[in-house]
């Protein structure tokens, strides 16, 4: 598919003379000429996760990081754990449209699946972590999230013989370190991939795989309906920023509770207080840039797994897919960053309306719905317990203090 | 002036009398060279209508984290702004904390606590290691993890969505409300909190309170450590208490002591079974153990005693002291043994009753609403 319009904000200098120079050289060569450079790479099997150089993966790791993303000790008041926000039971993310946030508030935007997320290089809908091991942090600390503090998370592990027997193996530490537990934690979302889905086994030679609705889907979702423009490659995402014109989600005028976290959100990532007073409407993209032409903009979502993991959008405002489907068939929608209300024109110009017929939206859905898979499901671990730490063998307080004292008094004799 | 313990308590007692000559002018020295006790100086009443809004900012859970404790939770009116009983009626030697940990020390009344902010050169809570203004104390028992786990910022935006807290900043403030005027509205519930009617300062004192009196700043020598107007020096001091094991007996206590002992940069946090105090500031191990002497009004509505609560009642104070303090630490050469006959302990327990009101100082319970209600208009209006 050829960009229609290419947007000016979309492309740096960087990205235009880049493309300039390739084109140039696509000229001249015989086979880069062939190569439609433009084009969206294609849906592809999931190969195997990748992972970082410096934390592969091991099934240690993997037990270790499934206890942890499982223990409320890895927030602030020990009352929710990863699992609670990415639950197995809802596509490893969070049915309500909006996610439950931390006791006493409310998340802003809807819970991702973890399902798949090894192979992303932006976590979040603002794309702001770029691995795992930092998206897990970020999601444990803040205050609408897991609120936990990395003292307390750290001192919980270390009074828990499990863990300080389980990281001493697989890190050789002493005792537990905080960063070696999101370590883990990343290992274990890394295991939660799914390469055999049906999408994946036609893409690999089965043309059983998919039904023939699923195949005018296909047609559809890589044609006319252009879906493939952004949702491209293995994991169908391009990993890139757009406003859609998706609505605002009515929670923050009409729950107070909501309208708290809105404002906090504005607050806590330091937007001009203009745009604090004046926008209503999550800025996405633009609270990491602080630019003009990224407000609003979120990360393309990937589409594996999707069947599980409704509701839909950055704030779930779509329900279903079918809802979905009806909001690209008119070309997307409008909001305060896309209809001028601050100045702002912000919408893609990719969305057009695709006058899809009924049957042809259904065909979408049931590929949709096709490629999503089996269901991932899981026991959840027994979490380990607390234990009463012993005494350091040899050393009594007194001594403790009486080591410290002697050295220092020595110290500072020979002063 | 933080310098303790090696040195005779004489000389650092009196090291310590002068400093606090200098940090709190009008504060008369007696011929022991400690700050006299007396009653305490008049302080500026707080506008009715700022206390009143610290008064429900003081019982609002939505001031912590997860909306589940108000600083009502450990400095419970009732019980003399500490916390004694638990929720099943039983007494509890350490405080509680937020949830998913359990503190490791005994909650402090707040009665007449602005009184410790006129220490300049005093470190806060047991082990000293806040800044003694109280505007920043509050801060800090409402952004610390182990107490109120709270962002200052989402405070900012729970108190705009609160129509009551909207009006109250509007008629304290004449401005939108933010977490700093919150602090400060604190402060002034704070500073109504004063004893008014204690016998030692209405000059009515009984014959053996008296005598008790005479022994305090006489024989026993309380008043090396207890003086001035608010019985307190600031300063940290090694009594010996033992330590109340259930702080690593308890796991969530140990967490916590673990966790805020690394925080402030305490080598091998996982060696130590006691508490540094001090230490915990200084980073001198001739340190550890002290904690900052606590004052001594209203200390009928306080009990249980030290830091870690491991006094049960005033006579066990006295009959602590008496023996010299405690003998769990032999670096700690403070104390010396009083020899009091039991009269004279009565005494001196008559005199530290007569230091509290016949009533603690209370507040009325604040009823709060659990949810918040959406703003009219929210769409047209600014945020």
């Amino acid at each position: 598919m050829k960009l229609s319009i290419p947007s000016p904000f979309v492309f740096s200098l960087v990205t235009v003379l880049l493309l300039a120079c390739t084109n140039t050289m696509a000229d001249r060569d015989p086979i880069l000429s062939k190569i439609d450079l433009d084009a969206d790479p294609p849906l592809a099997p999931l190969p195997p996760p990748p992972a970082p150089l410096d934390n592969p993966i091991t099934q240690a790791k993997a037990d270790l990081g499934m206890k942890l993303f499982f223990d409320p000790k890895m927030t602030g008041d020990a009352s929710l754990s990863c699992g609670d926000c990415h639950d197995p039971k809802q596509g490893w993310g969070f049915n309500d449209p909006i996610s439950r946030g931390y006791p006493g508030t409310v998340h802003w935007r809807n819970s991702q699946t973890v399902v798949n997320t090894a192979y992303l290089g932006k976590l979040f809908w603002q794309g702001n972590a770029k691995s795992l091991e930092a998206q897990a942090p970020i999601a444990n600390k803040g205050a609408v999230a897991g609120n936990g503090e990395d003292d307390v998370m750290e001192a919980r592990l270390r009074q828990t013989p499990y863990y300080i027997q389980k990281f001493r193996e697989i890190f050789g530490t002493e005792l537990p370190n905080l960063g070696d537990a999101w370590m883990a934690i990343a290992t274990f979302e890394r295991t939660l991939s799914q390469r055999d889905t049906p999408l994946d086994r036609y893409l690999a030679g089965d043309k059983e795989a998919l039904s023939e609705t699923a195949l005018k889907g296909k047609e559809l979702f890589e044609g006319k309906a252009n879906c493939i423009e952004c949702h491209n490659g293995p994991t169908l995402t391009d990993e890139k920023y757009y406003n859609l014109g998706v609505p605002r989600p009515l929670e923050w005028e009409e729950m107070g509770l909501n309208t708290v976290t809105f404002r906090w959100e504005a607050y806590a990532k330091g937007v001009h207080e203009k745009y604090y007073r004046d926008w209503k409407d999550d800025a996405g993209l633009y609270y990491s840039t602080k630019r003009p032409t990224d407000v609003g903009k979120h990360r393309t979502a990937p589409l594996r797994y999707l069947a599980y993991t409704a509701p839909y959008m950055h704030a779930g405002q779509f329900y279903t897919l079918e809802e979905v489907i009806d909001f690209y068939d008119e070309g997307g929608g409008d909001n305060e960053f896309t209809d001028g209300t601050h100045g702002l024109e912000n919408k893609t110009p990719i969305l057009k309306p695709l006058n899809l017929n009924d049957e042809e939206k259904e065909s979408l859905v049931v590929f949709l719905e096709e490629i999503s898979g089996d269901e991932i499901r899981l026991k959840l671990p027994e979490v380990p317990p607390y234990e009463v730490m012993p005494d350091v063998p040899g050393l009594t307080q007194a001594r403790a203090k009486r080591i410290g004292l002697e050295t220092y008094l020595a110290r500072t004799a020979q002063q | 002036m933080k310098r303790w313990g090696k040195f005779g308590s004489v000389i650092s007692c009196f090291i310590t009398g002068t400093a606090l000559v200098l940090a709190v002018p009008g504060v008369a020295v007696q011929a022991s060279g400690f700050p006299e006790i007396g009653p305490l100086p008049l302080k500026e009443v707080p506008k009715e209508s700022l206390a009143k809004m610290g008064q429900r900012l003081f019982f609002d859970v939505r001031v912590s984290g997860d909306g589940a404790i108000s600083c009502a939770t450990c400095h419970d009116p009732a019980q003399g702004f500490t916390r004694q009983v638990g929720k099943e009626g039983k007494p509890m030697a350490l405080s509680d904390a937020y949830p998913g940990t359990r503190h490791f020390r005994n909650a402090p009344t707040l009665i007449n606590v602005v009184y410790k902010a006129d220490f300049a050169d005093t470190g806060w809570g047991w082990d000293g290691h806040m800044g003694a203004n109280l505007n920043d104390v509050i801060r800090d028992q409402i952004t610390e993890t182990m107490m109120m786990n709270m962002d200052m910022r989402l405070m900012h935006e729970r108190m705009k969505q609160d129509p009551v807290y909207v009006q109250m900043c509007q008629d304290n403030f004449n401005g939108e409300c933010s977490s700093g005027k919150g602090r400060k509205a604190l402060v002034a519930f704070l500073q109504t909190l004063v004893s008014k009617d204690a016998p030692f300062d209405n000059d009515s004192l009984s014959g053996e309170a008296q005598l008790g009196r005479l022994l305090f700043e006489g024989k026993a020598n309380c008043v090396s450590c207890h003086n001035g107007p608010y019985f307190s020096d600031g300063q940290p001091h090694n009594t010996g208490v033992p330590e109340n094991l259930e702080v690593f007996n308890d796991p969530l206590r140990h967490v916590a002591y673990r966790a805020v002992i690394t925080n402030h940069g305490v080598p091998k946090a996982d060696i130590w079974r006691r508490d540094v105090g001090y230490f915990l500031v200084s980073k001198d191990y001739r340190d550890v153990g002290s904690f900052i002497t606590p004052t001594l009004r209203e200390v009928v509505h306080t009990a249980p005693y030290m830091h870690n609560g491991m006094l049960q009642t005033l006579e066990e104070v006295v009959e602590f002291y008496t023996a010299g303090g405690g003998h769990d630490d032999p670096l700690a050469t403070e104390l010396k043994p009083l020899e009091l006959n039991g009269v004279e302990q009565a005494q001196l327990v008559a005199f530290l009753r007569s230091l509290s009101s016949p009533v603690a100082p209370a507040a009325q319970k604040v009823a709060i609403p659990l949810e918040y209600e959406p703003i009219d208009d929210w769409l047209e209006v600014k945020n």
